[in-house]
């Protein structure tokens, strides 16, 4: 694809994302609690696999929008945008990579997380996570997702739902060092199965992590994990808000084993330093920090 | 000539209002090429590059047609905790060249790890131990293979004194490279610091590393962008800068 096409589809894309947002916002501004963030960052991927130089790189765009329903109901669309890409025709294409509603809730001590859509990894489908704070040092987590295959780019492929992948684990969260240890074993995406082992540190606004797990096709791989929440920390909260993604995550692999121990994403800025939950949903380990951004004119939900 | 340009840049250097405390190569603390008990702040993290003069590399691996080449490296580190330092290193390797062009590229990647068990006191020294490039290993299906080119550990206690604002600072190490052709650093080694106190952001440097004398100095400009030069003999020079960040909020003049 021509970088001219690729400018021209970039710029009808936003255009029609800004469009679409001031049409819902006038929407819901009749509907009170309810709001839409639409925002884009930025992914960097780079490898090195080849002699003739440093790194293959790859940088997409990531647009999407969250639609807050209230009473923690959301739906979230986000497509991938690229924007220099030497990893081959296969990443050249504008495609989504989510289009999900979800819902959260409390019951008793679990708290879960439903979603259906389309989720990251070219794939569609349920899934479901849990999770189960026992202290406020320690708490379980598992998830399970059923699903299927939907290619858009580089050609159009639907399968039927035929995949399941889950995993379970625990977290420990040491308060005084703001440190988590996490730990989970899995039936991963593409069928492999293994475990992990993270040790994350919490910093302002940035959570370091390393890690290491096994599988059962690749054996060991290690590596580490950055995740930098993005300013400006400070907001005012409108019906439509625009705004830049919530976080830049980086991820490095020492063996480069990219189909195994890979889970998808059932949110466009999921990571690991905010979980799965809402912050004022679920407090446990990052949630009893400092919160990263500060949202002026907010209604907090009890 | 070109001792005179060397002596000028480090003197530009030391005029410039910095600091550090950095063996900034491998992205720890430390003094040049020999490693020290100082810390960083806990928090610190820093992205750097480093061209390295070809005496400063191992006499196996940074080869091409028999001869050693001058490099570069690039990192990134972190202080976890106060006790604590990691680091990450990727260093230039030349697979192939057409005439003065390279065409194939490598990198020799390691991963450095530090630990202070003994914070320094009022009469007791700071002890660290650590090791640089320990990791290869534990991912190699073929072990004999493993290249490990700056595999060493080291034991290290510094301790600080000051008069009149100035603060020297002394360092004593063992260290024990695991190859034999890095065998030449091996044994006892340290060095000096100087931190004037009209000037306390900057840090001059003299260490012996086991093999050669080499002096240099470190800065720190607007409190993130850290730089380090030495030179070995007055003839080879080695440089590097590194954007430094407290991930914990503070703002740290050296």
């Amino acid at each position: 694809m021509s970088l001219k096409r690729q400018v021209i589809q970039i710029h009808r894309f936003l255009r029609r994302c800004v469009l679409a947002g001031l049409l819902l916002g006038a929407v819901l501004s009749e509907a009170s609690g309810q709001s839409i963030d639409i925002f884009s960052g930025v992914e960097l991927h780079f490898k090195d696999l080849d002699f003739k130089r440093q790194y293959d790189v790859l940088i997409n765009l990531t647009p999407g929008f969250k639609w807050d329903m209230g009473n923690h109901w959301q739906l979230s669309g986000q497509v991938i945008v690229p924007v220099f890409n030497q990893y081959g025709e296969d990443f050249s294409g504008i495609r989504p990579n989510n289009l999900a509603v979800s819902k959260q809730l409390k019951t008793g001590p679990f708290y879960w997380k439903a979603t259906a859509g389309l989720f990251s990894h070219n794939r569609y489908g349920i899934d479901l996570k849990t999770f189960v704070p026992v202290t406020e040092w320690l708490a379980f987590e598992a998830q399970a997702g059923y699903l299927g295959q939907l290619f858009t780019w580089p050609f159009w492929y639907i399968g039927k739902p035929d995949r399941f992948a889950g995993t379970v684990g625990g977290d420990i969260y040491l308060k005084r060092w703001n440190a988590q240890l996490r730990g989970v074993a899995g039936w991963y995406l593409y069928q492999d199965y293994g475990f992990e082992a993270e040790a994350m540190r919490h910093f302002n606004h940035t959570t370091v992590s390393v890690y290491a797990n096994w599988n059962n096709l690749t054996r060991f791989d290690a590596g580490f994990r950055v995740v930098v929440m993005i300013p400006p920390y400070h907001r005012k909260a409108r019906v439509v808000n625009f705004r830049p993604a919530s976080n830049f995550r980086l991820s490095y692999t020492v063996m480069f084993h990219p189909y195994s121990n890979v889970m998808y994403k059932t949110d466009p800025e999921e990571n690991e330093r905010d979980g799965w939950f809402d912050r004022d949903l679920l407090e446990w380990g990052s949630h009893t920090m400092a919160p990263d951004f500060i949202i002026e004119g907010k209604e907090v939900e009890e | 000539m070109k001792r005179i340009a060397l002596v000028l840049a480090i003197a530009t250097v030391l005029s410039i209002p910095a600091a550090g405390r950095a063996q900034q190569y491998m992205g720890t603390s430390g003094l040049l090429h020999v490693p020290s008990a100082e810390m960083h702040h806990e928090g610190d993290a820093f992205m750097g590059i480093h061209y390295l003069d070809k005496h400063m590399t191992p006499d196996t691996g940074f080869l091409y047609a028999g001869e050693k080449y001058n490099t570069f490296d690039y990192y990134v580190a972190l202080t976890p905790f106060k006790w604590i330092e990691v680091s990450y290193v990727c260093t230039e390797r030349i697979h192939a060249k057409q005439g003065d062009e390279i065409t194939k590229w490598g990198k020799d990647r390691s991963a450095s790890i530090k630990l202070r068990p003994l914070e320094e006191g009022v009469y007791w020294p700071a002890v660290a131990i650590g090791c640089n490039d320990f990791a290869t290993s534990v991912f190699k299906k073929d072990r004999t293979d493993v290249q490990l080119y700056f595999m060493n550990v080291y034991l290290a206690a510094t301790k600080h004194f000051s008069f009149g604002g100035n603060e020297v600072g002394v360092t004593l190490a063992y260290r024990h490279y695991l190859r034999g052709y890095n065998a030449k650093w091996n044994g006892l080694v340290g060095g000096v610091t100087f931190r004037p106190a009209f000037f306390p952001q900057a840090r001059v440097v003299a260490e012996y590393t086991g093999n050669e004398f080499l002096l240099g100095m470190d800065v720190l400009l607007w409190r993130h962008l850290r730089l380090q030069a030495g030179v070995k003999d007055f003839k080879y020079m080695h440089a590097g800068l590194a954007l430094q960040f407290n991930l914990l909020g503070q703002k740290y003049r050296y």
